[in-house]
């Protein structure tokens, strides 16, 4: 799931400055699950954007609110038309996915972003998330027991551990486990030891097409079809 | 700020809650949560009105009801089931039942007879007349309330209580005919009655059906007990005996040592586990002096120097019977006598039904009807109460005669017999694992009378809770059938959030990855109500989602027209001390306005909640715990969020965070007085500061 964190008010306050009317645009999926943006975080939003304002005395602002499903698919963002036409902003408490949807589905409205969207990661308790994997494309989790060394080593090294790992923690940060003792410690379990005896040639990440695109569809070829 | 400006994302009026075990084993299916849960939050008042609406004569039913609420009350799989008659007595003693006056007026020209004055009869008369139907009530004897008047002793029903309640029905206009033994219905007819209810109980004293029941100084329970209410003093001697194990064997022994006995026994044919007495009236006449001889029964009587010589005889338990108890089997040659000077016979009753009423008899010498509209075999006479069913309870009268009252109206009216619409019930025990974790509290009880100041008269014996004991005794209700839904199941992300947040681990997922929460084992706290990030989840009842915005509307709408300033916000516990009014006390010589929003638990004060008491305009802001009094360890823990969270956001618009502060009443180290206080003067210095402020850049 994506995680995110909503961002300073502060912050928030001066994107919207120039903005008289103002949709607060929550999300129903990743953004309620980590409770950066669904409909409680949409209405503490709300609430605290017009008590700021009250206490400034000003009375620039004009809020509204609404969440949606899931801000990543535009057939959402087809059901909040008749309320974006009304407003000269959105503030979107979606991921960056969730932003530019909404953004290229309504190419007349400034779309603010008001959560900073971090990782790709799961709870690990209440109230906790973890990052767990970077979307890297190509998948080594067979060889390293299921534990990704690109996310959860401070370094990200494909051949660890490195001398710097110390009682299973990780030299830059005592509190995180080593990833690559976490990896060992997994493969002796499973008995696939030899794993680790093996070298992963580095990868180049430079050769990641920016921006990625997936076709999950044959498309009709009019050739054959016709044929 | 106009109230349209808030997302009234909630419906407000609907009411999903399930049938709790206590209300459906109430014969009137009285609101018992409902009530327990307003005596809890020290709305005595409003606990009386809700008792009225279910119940003709509560305060009768607050002495001798025998309570078959308790007996499945869910609290007693925790640890004691709710003390539920008493709260009620306490209800009725607190909230002013006594001021209460009832009206009633006629507008329908058919005219009801009803034949006996017991609960049953009393509790048709009055429904009737609430419908509107002229009522007669006749009643052979010289003072109305059946076995209220005549059965039931004194100690546990003092006759002002009849009273008051039989003047209120002389108030709503029911016409009373005492003296006045019905002989005939056709006479009922003749005279006009368009329907009659027979509610004549069940009088006739079983028969032990032994040698020498005939002499004198053996009497039948029901007889004996009716000439001691009838005020006509039987001598008993110095020794008696009750044959029988029941409530009347029961009343009639502790009756005798009232009336002087020195040693009176009970002699019971089963043991103490079998006996259909109610265990503390068992228990009360323990200590009051009687005595219980187990496994015994007479089997001859014979008088002798006017004594009673009782030869009984032992027995033994065989194999259970028809009515699900052990058979007691005589022992051979085990007869022994003993001596008395007054033998009770107190073994049952049956009805008798004058042969002229020409009804239709059933098992038992009962009249028989049909269950559902009440009607006998002849047409516009209906029966109930113990007449139909045999000896039972004073609230299984009352329930005869509401139904009675509507089957009657229905019969007048030519309607269709309506179908009572009725919430699904809460059916399932508590879980082991959900038990485990409820916070156990002991049954709080009433104080009696000693027992050696109990035999000296017929004083009622059972004190009234004081205020602080019933609104702990209250607050023990787990609550059953008021839980958590999922109300908007689109919003639902399965988060998994209420699931972790649970103190009671009640919400799962099912096998296809929906997140359930089972309403029979939720116990309502509200916490994930709280916690649900997509704000999807709703407790059952109307009164406890009560929109606090609404009520914050109404504290500052109240607050503006006072004009006193600096404002503060309180979202307390509605329990406790803060519910009863009595914190009120404590902010006496306060320098603020302080207001209050009664919460169901601050765990379910949610920030967004905080934040808008700010932005209507208070000052500050401080959430009251109860303390040591929660039904949860965690409350505290989920304040703390909330909290920190306010104050975070208030942080960042640059307003001070000790505007906002939570802390508990009823906690031994701490003292709430001090800490309102300290916080009042520290809301009341930053006032002044804005104020000055203001004036300066003016
Ligand atoms: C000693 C004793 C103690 C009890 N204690 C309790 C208790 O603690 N709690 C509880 O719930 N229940 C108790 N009960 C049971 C309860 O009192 C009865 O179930 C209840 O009173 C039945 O009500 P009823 O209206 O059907 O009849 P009753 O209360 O028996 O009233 C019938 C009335 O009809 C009158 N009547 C009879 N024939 C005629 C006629 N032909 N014309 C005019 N009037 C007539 C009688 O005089 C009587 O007043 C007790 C019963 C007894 C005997
Ligand atoms: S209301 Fe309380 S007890 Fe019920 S499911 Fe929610 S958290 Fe659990």
């Amino acid at each position: 799931m994506i995680v995110a964190e909503q961002k300073p008010l502060e912050e928030i306050q001066r994107m919207i400055a120039p903005y008289e009317k103002v949709l607060i645009l929550g999300c129903g999926t990743c953004m309620t699950v980590c409770g950066a943006g669904g409909e409680r975080e949409v209405s503490f939003l709300h609430s605290a954007l017009r008590l700021a304002q009250a206490r400034t005395g000003s009375n620039t602002h004009q809020f509204s609110e609404y969440t949606v499903k899931r801000q990543c698919d535009p057939e959402f963002m087809a059901l909040i038309a008749d309320r974006a036409r009304e407003v000269d902003a959105i503030l979107s408490l979606g991921c960056g996915i969730g932003v530019q949807v909404a953004a290229e589905h309504f190419p007349d409205t400034p779309v603010l972003p008001g959560v900073n969207t971090s990782f790709m990661g799961t709870i690990t308790e209440l109230g906790v998330w973890d990052e767990r994997c970077a979307a890297c494309g190509d998948c080594r989790l067979a060889e390293t027991a299921g534990i990704c060394p690109i996310t959860r080593c401070t370094k990200g090294i494909l051949n660890g551990p490195c001398a710097g790992t110390k009682n299973g923690k990780c030299e830059a940060n005592k509190d995180i486990d080593c990833a690559w003792i976490l990896i060992y410690e997994r493969l002796e379990r499973l008995g696939q030891l030899e794993k680790m005896r093996r070298y992963y040639p580095p990868r180049n990440f430079r050769t990641i097409p920016r921006p990625r695109r997936l076709v999950n569809l044959v498309k009709a070829d009019m050739e054959e079809g016709n044929g | 700020m106009p109230a349209s400006n808030f997302p009234v994302s909630r419906k407000a009026s609907f009411d999903d809650s399930l049938m709790p075990p206590c209300q459906i084993a109430c014969p009137l299916h009285m609101e018992i949560g409902e009530y327990v849960d307003l005596i809890a939050q020290g709305r005595v008042m409003e606990a009386l009105q809700v008792i009225r609406s279910g119940n003709p004569f509560p305060a009768i039913c607050a002495y001798v009801c025998t309570h078959p609420c308790e007996d499945t009350c869910r609290r007693g799989q925790v640890d004691h089931p709710i003390a539920i008659r008493a709260l009620k007595r306490f209800a009725i003693e607190f909230g002013g039942d006594r001021m209460i006056q009832e009206e009633a007026r006629t507008t329908y020209s058919e005219k009801v007879a009803v034949v006996g004055s017991g609960p049953a009869g009393l509790a048709a008369a009055y429904y009737l007349r609430k419908l509107g139907y002229p009522v007669t009530i006749f009643e052979a004897h010289s003072a109305l309330g059946g076995m209220l008047r005549v059965g039931i002793p004194q100690y546990r029903l003092p006759r002002e209580v009849l009273d008051i309640e039989v003047q209120r029905l002389t108030q709503m206009g029911v016409e009373i005919r005492t003296n006045t033994r019905v002989v005939s219905l056709d006479l009922l007819f003749e005279l006009g009655y368009k329907a009659v209810f027979i509610t004549v109980g069940a009088h006739q004293g079983l028969r032990l059906g032994i040698e020498g029941e005939e002499s004198p100084g053996v009497v039948d329970g029901a007889t004996f007990l009716r000439e001691v209410n009838l005020g006509f003093q039987p001598s008993v001697g110095t020794s008696v005996a009750a044959v029988g194990g029941g409530n009347v064997a029961i009343d009639a022994a502790r009756t005798a040592l009232r009336l002087g006995a020195k040693e009176v026994k009970i002699l019971y044919r089963r043991t103490r586990a079998e006996m259909p007495a109610d265990p503390a009236e068992i228990e009360q006449a323990l200590e009051e002096g009687v005595e219980i001889c187990f496994l015994v029964a007479p089997i001859k009587i014979t008088r002798e120097n006017k004594r009673l010589r009782v030869t009984c005889i032992r027995f033994e338990l065989g194999e259970t019977d028809a009515s699900g108890r052990p058979r007691p089997v005589p022992i051979q040659g085990s007869e022994f006598d003993m001596e008395f000077d007054t033998l009770i016979t107190a073994i049952g009753q049956a009805p008798r039904i004058p042969e002229d009423f020409h009804l239709r008899i059933g098992k038992g010498s009962t009249i028989q009807v049909d269950p559902v509209t009440l009607l006998t075999n002849r047409p516009g006479v209906f029966a109930g109460g113990d007449a139909v069913t045999g000896p039972a309870t004073v609230t299984q009268a009352l329930a005869a005669g509401r139904q009675a009252a509507q089957r009657i109206d229905e019969y007048l009216r030519h309607k269709y017999p309506l179908p009572q619409k009725e919430k699904p019930p809460i059916a399932k025990d508590l879980l082991p694992k959900t038990i485990e974790v409820i916070r156990k509290a002991h049954r709080l009880e009433p104080e009696r009378l000693a027992p050696q100041e109990r035999v000296q008269g017929f004083r009622p014996i059972e004190l009234i809770y004081d205020w602080q004991s019933a609104v702990d005794e209250a607050r023990r209700c787990l609550r059953c059938g008021m839980g958590a839904e999922i109300l908007f199941q689109d919003r639902c992300a399965t988060c998994l959030n209420c699931l972790r947040v649970c103190p009671y681990h009640v919400p799962y997922l099912d096998e296809n990855g929906t997140i359930q929460i089972p309403a029979d084992q939720c116990q309502a706290c509200g916490i994930c109500v709280a916690e649900c990030p997509a704000q999807a989840i709703v407790l059952r009842k109307p009164r406890d989602r009560r929109y606090i915005d609404e009520e914050l509307h109404h504290v500052f709408s109240t607050a503006k027209q006072s004009g006193f300033r600096p404002l503060i916000v309180s979202f307390a516990c509605q329990y406790g001390l803060f519910g009863t009014g009595t914190l009120s006390g404590l902010w006496k010589e306060a320098q603020a306005s302080i207001s209050i929003v009664p919460v169901l638990c601050v765990a379910t004060v949610e920030p967004e909640h905080i934040l808008r008491a700010f932005e209507m305009g208070a000052e500050g802001v401080f959430v009251a715990g109860c303390g040591e009094q929660c039904a949860r360890e965690d409350t505290h823990f989920w304040v703390r969020q909330r909290v920190e969270k306010v104050r975070r956001a208030l942080g960042q618009m640059g307003l001070e965070p000790e505007r906002i502060q939570a802390f508990n009443v009823r906690v031994k180290e701490e003292d709430p007085v001090q800490r309102l206080h300290q916080f009042t003067e520290q809301i009341g210095q930053l006032y002044l500061a804005a104020v000055l402020a203001q004036e300066v850049k003016m």
